[in-house]
This record gives C-alpha cells, structure tokens and sequence, in this order.
C-alpha cells in the first residue's frame, strides 16, 4: 500500500504541474494534429485504403506524440535540481519511476482520446464502433510505450544528446507493441471482432506489458541512483 | 599471450573454414528446390546462432558486472555486444541475398526478419548510448539495462517463427524438431558453427584488448591532469 | 541454376566483406587507441619532469 501512495504521489504532482502549466501536453496535441494533416498528403484519404492502414496510422500519430511526453517526464526535474531532491527523498526509485509512468500513461492517454475523434473526422473513419474492446487496446499499448519510454527518459535525461538518445532507444523497443496495436486496432476501427488469429496480439500486449513493467521497476534503481 | 591465443584462434577458424567451404562445395549436394542457393544457410545460420549466443553471453557478463561491480566485465560484455552485432549484420546481408533468389525479394517483412532488424536497431542503440556516456560505471550500469531488456526482445525474435504466421522457412534444423533436412546436409550447419564462434572470440578478444587500452588512456589521462 | 550459383558467391562474398570490414575498423581503432595511448604517457612523462624540477638530472 505504502508503495502505491508513494508512486501515486510521484504521479499526483506530476499530473498536477502539468494541468498548471499545459506546455508538454499543448505541444503533444500540436504535433499529433500535425502529423494527421501531413498524412492528408500522403496518400488519398477519401479511398477505401484509408480504412485498412488506419490502425497503422494512429499509432504512428500515438507513437510520436508519446515522444514529447516521454522526453519532458524526467527532463523537467532538472531544474532546480529537483532530480536530486526526488532521488534523496524517501521514497524509493522503484516507487518514483512507477508514479512517473502513472503520469506519462495519463498525459499519453488523454492526447490518444483527443487524437482518436480528430483523425476519425479528418479520415472518415468511424472508429467508435467496437470502441471498449478497441480503448483496452490502446490501454494495452499505452503502458507499453509508456513504461519503456519513462526507463529510458531517467536514463537519457542527463546524457548531452538527450533528444536524440530517446527516440533512438525508445522505437525500436517499442516496435512489438506498436505491431499488436496496429494489428488489433486495424481490425476493430473497421469493425470487425476480434478473431482466434488476432487473439496472439491481445496476448504479446499483455505478456510485453508484464514483462517490461516488471523489468523496469528492478532496474529503475540502477538507472537512477546507481 | 593474448595476442598469441587470438591469432591462433584465428589461423584455426580460417583452415577449418576453408575445408568447410570446400566440402560444402564439393561433396553436399544442391537442395531439390532451391538449388545451389541453399548453401548460404551454412553460413547464414551458424552467424544468426553466434550473434544470438552473444546477446546472451554479453548479457550474462554485463549481470556479472552489477553482481562484482568490476567494470572488467562490462568491458567483456560491450565487445561480444558489438562483435555479435557485425555476425547479426552478416546474418541478414545473406538471409536477404538468399529471399532475392527464392522469394524474388530482397526484403519481407514478415516476423522473423522484422524482428532480427529490431534487434540491430537496439544494439545499434547499445553501442550509441555508450559512446554518449562519459562516466565509466554509469555506462555499465545503462548498458545493462538495456542489454537485458534486449534479450527479453530477443526471446520474442526466437519464439515469433512459432506465434506468427511468416513467409521464412519453419524450423528445419532437427534441434527445432523441424526434421526438414537430410542428415548429410544438416550436419555442416553446426560444423561451421565452430570456426564462426572461433572466429567472434578471436574478435571479441581484440576488442576487449581495445577496451582495456581506452581504460588505460583515460586513467592515464587523468593523471596528467593531476599535474 | 547458374544464376542461383552467382547470387550464392554474391551472398558469401557480401558476408566476408562485412566481417573484413568489421576487422579493418578494429584495426584502425587499435592504431588510434595506441597513438593515443603513447600521447597521452608522454603527457604524463613530461608532468612529472615539470612537477619535479627543472635541475632534477634524473631522466
């Protein structure tokens, strides 16, 4: 209990300064409508072929946009030396970096809800039709990105080529989940269920999402302290 | 005597190489299908094995570096790491020549390939993150994270020809309980394997000798600077 | 069949050269970490004369 009133804490402060401030989450939201409008001039979006690669494209507007959020959730404690202050405080870095993937999961989620009415409206795309099934998805996915995105974010936030180091990192790890994501999402934004071949990615989601949570809880102390 | 043992390892994994090469040239038939193109997979997989091995080995050291706290060992683990990368790197430039012919290809995305990319992306990165790192034991300690989380990618990469449909062959190699080979003709797969992993240790050994001068140039270094 | 025995060569003449090209790397490295190294001792080597005194007559 103890541990998630820390982490909760760590993710309660975080949310809070950004909802004073609005600077990681405005730029997130500008880059993602960005991103849909160059799309527009990729391809012809009034084509049937829309229907088929739109799971495909929202990650990538998913997946860039999580770049800013993740970039910003260490490299804002810089300031003041407050990274320095969290790390001496009493709570433990597996506890901080939890609360700081609570709040990245938060900040990523709620660019992903703006971005999905946006990108249905600019693509013709009704993508509410199997919206629970296809919002667990995009939770599943979420964390992915999230947890090894904030991991790498504590590992990079001191290095000189911090904005270049994280992208670098964080993409090809995220590759797996952004491949079930696509895989799942591009079915349910057409409507159609779930089938028995696309159970696979349900359970990639899932198991990648245990397994590097976990992964990253045990190694946040060494990223961060030492 | 580092050096001795590293140019014999290397004299031995060339001779055995090259009577490799020429049995495989002279006495093991050509596949029924695919023809005399078949005979890169006793390069391209023995390098696909060395460079998966070596993930895992780099790993391995780079545990026994959190564990002793010696950066000895995460010196050892960043040469196999970037020696596994140059056999990886191998392993797709002839998987990719052998798709041209069969596939009619010289890419596919199909899971396997696409996740062996993945894995040079991420120790592409390895080896960034550590050029970018100045401190020596932050470097270890970040090249540990991130070679562990690269096995735990890995595993995806090794299980995927089972979970996902895919356009590369099925296991073959009896080891995979694939069974698909003639004994004659599996048998040089794992011969070459021999002078191949010779071969990455003779490479690892002079990276590690590499490692151990930058060590001593930047102890040296900061001496000068004590002056 | 042919062009299966060409595109065979090409394979495994692309798969030395990236290992070639791998041990041409290390060996320029190995130069310019020795370079470096030998630099750097003379770095130190002159430290320590200065450190010592111009008059010290030991080498």
């Amino acid at each position: 209990m103890n541990f998630l009133r820390n982490a909760m804490a760590i993710a309660y402060k975080d949310l809070r300064s950004e909802v004073r401030s609005k600077d990681t989450i405005n730029a997130s939201l500008s880059f993602s409508l960005v991103i849909l409008l160059l799309f527009s001039f990729a391809f012809d979006t009034d084509s049937e072929q829309v229907q088929e690669i739109s799971g495909g494209l929202l990650w990538i507007v998913f997946a860039f946009a999580s770049s800013l959020i993740l970039g910003r959730s260490f490299a804002r404690e810089l300031t003041n030396d407050c990274m320095d202050a969290l790390i001496a405080s009493p709570i433990n870095p597996a506890e901080l970096f939890f609360g700081k993937a609570v709040a990245n999961f938060a900040l990523l989620l709620a660019v992903e809800l703006f971005c999905l009415p946006v990108f249905g409206i600019f693509y013709n795309v009704r993508w509410a039709q199997q919206f629970p099934v296809l919002l667990v998805v995009v939770m599943l996915g979420t964390w992915g990105m999230t947890v090894i995105g904030t991991l790498f974010s504590a590992m990079t936030v001191n290095l000189r080529l911090r904005e270049i180091m994280l992208p670098t990192l964080v993409y090809p790890f995220i590759i797996p989940v952004l491949l079930g994501a696509v895989q799942l999402s591009k079915g349910l934004i057409i409507g159609e269920p779930v089938g028995s071949d696309n159970q696979i990615w349900f359970r990639v989601l899932v198991a990648f999402d245990l397994i590097f949570t976990l992964l990253a809880m045990a190694f946040a102390d060494i990223v961060l302290v030492g | 005597m580092r050096s001795k043992l590293i140019v014999t390892l290397a004299v031995v994994a060339c001779l055995v190489l090259a009577w490799n090469i020429r049995t495989i040239f002279l006495h093991v038939p050509d596949e029924a299908n695919q023809g005399a193109i078949f005979r890169i997979l006793y390069f391209h997989v023995p390098s696909a094995m060395t460079s998966f091995c070596g993930f895992f080995v780099a790993m391995a050291f780079s545990l026994m570096y959190l564990y002793k706290q010696d950066l000895k060992y995460d010196s050892i683990a960043a040469s196999i790491t970037e020696v596994s990368l140059a056999f990886a790197i191998v392993t797709l430039v002839t998987g990719s020549i052998w798709g041209r012919i069969i596939w009619g290809v010289w890419w596919a995305w199909d899971a396997r390939l696409t996740s062996y990319f993945i894995c040079i992306l991420i120790y592409s990165g390895y080896l960034m993150l550590r050029r970018a790192v100045d401190e020596p034991n932050q470097r270890a300690r970040f090249s540990t994270v991130l070679s562990v989380l690269g096995c735990a990618d890995i595993t995806i990469v090794w299980k995927s020809i089972e979970w996902f449909r895919t356009q590369h062959p099925g296991p073959v190699l009896s080891v995979r309980n694939g069974g698909g080979m003639a004994p004659g003709m599996e048998a040089p797969v794992y011969i070459n394997l021999i002078p191949l992993l010779m071969l990455c240790l003779a490479l690892i050994l002079v990276r590690t000798r590499q490692e151990d001068l930058r060590h001593e140039v930047d102890a040296l270094r900061r001496t000068a600077h004590s002056f | 069949m042919d062009r299966n025995f060409l595109y065979l060569c090409y394979g495994l003449i692309a798969a030395w050269m990236v290992i070639f090209i791998y041990v041409i790397s290390l060996a320029l490295r190995e130069r310019s970490l020795r370079q470096e190294l030998d630099r750097v001792r003379k770095m130190v080597d002159d430290g320590e004369r200065s450190s010592r005194g111009v008059n010290d007559p030991r080498p």
